[in-house]
């Protein structure tokens, strides 16, 4: 059997007295659709950070279609097929939403050209943005970064497309809108690990969930079966809107097995 | 179909893109740059010897400006320590005019040797971050300055007299002293125009903007600073060795000294940083504010220092940042501007809200 797309092997990080990752240890197959969640302050995004290069461990290794990655930089790794967003959308202020999705077709997609345009371009009308192809990325307001940033991270080619809270803070439609989005990506061939505490966009696309918590997985397999974990429950409780997204998510999960 | 807009919501496959370097085509540009270029080179002739030279002082600083610019306000590579390569441009050229070599013809090498040294003094700087940076840069200028002075063919640090060019009748010195220095200018703003119009342009401008970002999609940061680090190099030292040739005599002090670095800031401070006009509009009033002052004394620096800071609080991206926001004025066609030509085989539209 090839080896798994990405491997995380006890992974252990701290800032201070914060663990954000607990001798960590996953493996995500090509193709697969992973969804993350977790409490406030779990260490999401900091595994994030761990596979996409902007942090480094402190023990542990990343390895990339069964290649060692843990001492390359984060450019390295997009070269390598490691796609992400980020929670706050980071544009390219004084960059036109073309030129924005442009320097990541040309760099992380190593197109050059006419194919990085079209490339650029593409993206762009995937993720409904194309009509703002040129104004200022620093003009656009929440929706429309969202937008960007999920084209950024599309025009890097990914096979790993890393997605931090991508529908946080949107309207149901838009919503859906973006979950379109992270299907066509997934159709495309991309394996894709979302962290999302909307749970109801996440069980739409993935077919497998984590749950973190204090930088540990205290659950993983199918959803429906992981958000009737107690354990799972137990870090929720408090959290807010917990209950009715679980709700929702079971309804979902339970009408499809 | 309703509208055009909606027809570019869907996804594009098969819409034919086309991608100008301007929003509008600009045919004449070369032309008029080439004439610009033309009209100062004819100055000479049409001016006095006391404004030619002040000339060559302005071409130097815009020299200066264009090469800190490209450090600090694309590369994030915030230098203070650039004398480096004034100082060091400037012995190259005494050096090598000591060995014998025109002294004009030295002034190319002045730069090549003054980038190739960058290299490794690059592999030391480039480790540290920020203001570890900054302070590494001015410290290595100090120690080039000490180790300068060590050498009593070089002046040691009194001062030395560049040979090899007494013989040159005054008028005419002055005029080829003039013409280097356009040259120099006009290849540093050339070659920063270049630089930012490539692929590595687009690189250096993400950096300037988020450098996080720009290596989350795959940007090579470390190498776009370190080739724009040697070209700034090149450029300081060319300046270094015009210094030379316009003043016809070196003091070690005076070309490794820190003001150069506060000139070069100032100019591009309030030129407009990170934009590839500013230190072209940063010169132009520098050179214009030192002729109205400079009868004050000592009141010219505190003008020249309130007239930086208010321009700094009033307008972040300088006297061109100002300009740019008002009008769609982009005299060097350095972006990407996409046309769609949608399917109703109306040609290029474009949704262009929000650009002015
Ligand atoms: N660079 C850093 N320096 C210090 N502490 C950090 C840093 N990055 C994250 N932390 C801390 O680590 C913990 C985990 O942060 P992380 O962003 O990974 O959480 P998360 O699961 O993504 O949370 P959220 O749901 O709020 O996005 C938090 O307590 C955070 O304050
Ligand atoms: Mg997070």
């Amino acid at each position: 059997m090839a080896a798994p797309l990405l491997e995380l092997h006890g992974i252990s990080k701290r800032f201070g007295q914060v663990v954000v990752a607990d001798d960590l240890s996953l493996d995500v197959q090509p193709g697969d659709a992973l969804g993350i969640v977790g409490p406030n302050g779990a260490g999401k995004t900091s595994l994030f950070g761990i596979v996409s290069g902007d942090l480094t461990p402190d023990t542990g290794q990343v390895r990339l279609g069964g290649n060692p990655i843990t001492h390359l930089d984060a450019a390295a790794r997009s070269r390598l097929g490691i796609g992400r967003t980020y929670q706050v959308p980071r544009p390219f202020e004084g960059m036109t939403v073309f030129e924005n999705a442009l320097i990541a077709a040309q760099q992380g997609g190593a197109t050059r050209g006419r194919a990085s345009h079209q490339l650029a371009a593409d993206v762009l009308a995937d993720t409904g943005i194309l009509a703002e192809a040129n104004r200022p990325a620093g003009q656009l307001g929440l929706l429309q970064r969202k937008r960007l940033e999920l084209a950024r991270a599309l025009a890097t080619r990914p096979r790993l497309l890393l997605l931090d809270e991508v529908a946080g803070g949107l309207t149901d439609p838009e919503v859906a809108q973006l979950v379109a989005i992270v299907q066509r990506a997934r159709a495309s061939g991309a394996a894709i690990i979302w962290i999302e505490h909307v749970v109801r966009a996440l069980v739409a696309v993935v077919d497998r969930l984590v749950c973190l918590a204090g930088g540990r997985i205290i659950g993983d397999g199918v959803p429906s079966v992981v958000l009737a974990n107690p354990a799972v429950r137990e870090v929720f409780l408090g959290t807010e809107a917990t209950a009715e997204s679980f709700a929702a998510a079971g309804l979902v999960a339970g009408a499809g097995s | 179909m309703t509208t055009s807009t909606a027809a570019l919501d869907r996804p594009a496959t098969g819409a034919r893109v086309r991608v100008t370097r301007s929003r509008r085509p600009r045919p004449f540009l070369g032309l008029v740059a080439l004439a610009a270029v033309a009209v100062l080179a004819a100055m000479p002739a049409l001016v006095g010897a006391g404004i030619t030279a002040k000339l060559v002082d302005g071409f130097i600083l815009l020299t200066l400006a264009s090469m800190w610019n490209l450090l600090a306000g694309y590369a994030g590579l915030v230098s203070v320590g650039q004398q480096t390569f004034i100082g060091l441009g400037s012995y190259v050229v005494l050096v090598l005019a000591q060995w014998g070599l025109q002294p004009y013809l030295a002034l190319p090498l002045a730069a090549v040797v003054c980038a190739a040294l960058a290299l490794p003094v690059s592999w030391l700087l480039f480790r540290l971050r920020g203001g570890y940076f900054a302070i590494a840069t001015w410290v290595v200028a100090d120690a080039v300055l000490l180790v300068v002075s060590h050498f009593p063919s070089l002046g040691g640090g009194t001062g030395a007299i560049l040979p090899g060019i007494a013989g040159i009748a005054p008028l005419t010195r002055l005029a080829w002293t003039y013409w280097s220095a356009l040259a120099v200018a006009v290849a540093a703003l050339g070659v920063t125009y270049l630089l930012l119009r490539g692929r590595l342009g687009l690189v250096l401008t993400a950096v300037r903007d988020d450098e996080i970002g720009a290596r989350s999609v795959g940007a090579r940061v470390g190498w776009a600073k370190r080739i724009v680090f040697l070209v700034a190099a090149a450029g300081c030292g060319a300046a270094g060795g015009l210094l030379i040739l316009s003043q016809l005599n070196v003091q070690a002090p005076s070309v490794f000294s820190v003001e150069w670095s506060a000139k070069m800031i100032f100019v591009t401070i309030i030129g407009g940083i990170g934009t590839l006009e500013g230190p072209i509009v940063g010169t132009i009033v520098f050179v214009l504010l030192q002729e109205l002052l400079a009868g004050f004394g000592a009141w010219y620096f505190i003008a020249l220092g309130t007239v930086a800071v208010v321009i700094a609080l009033w307008s972040p991206r300088g006297l061109w940042g100002f300009v740019a926001d008002r009008v769609h004025l982009r005299p060097f066609p350095i972006g990407y501007w996409l046309w769609v030509d949608d399917d109703t085989g109306a040609g290029a539209g474009r949704a262009e809200k929000g650009v002015e």
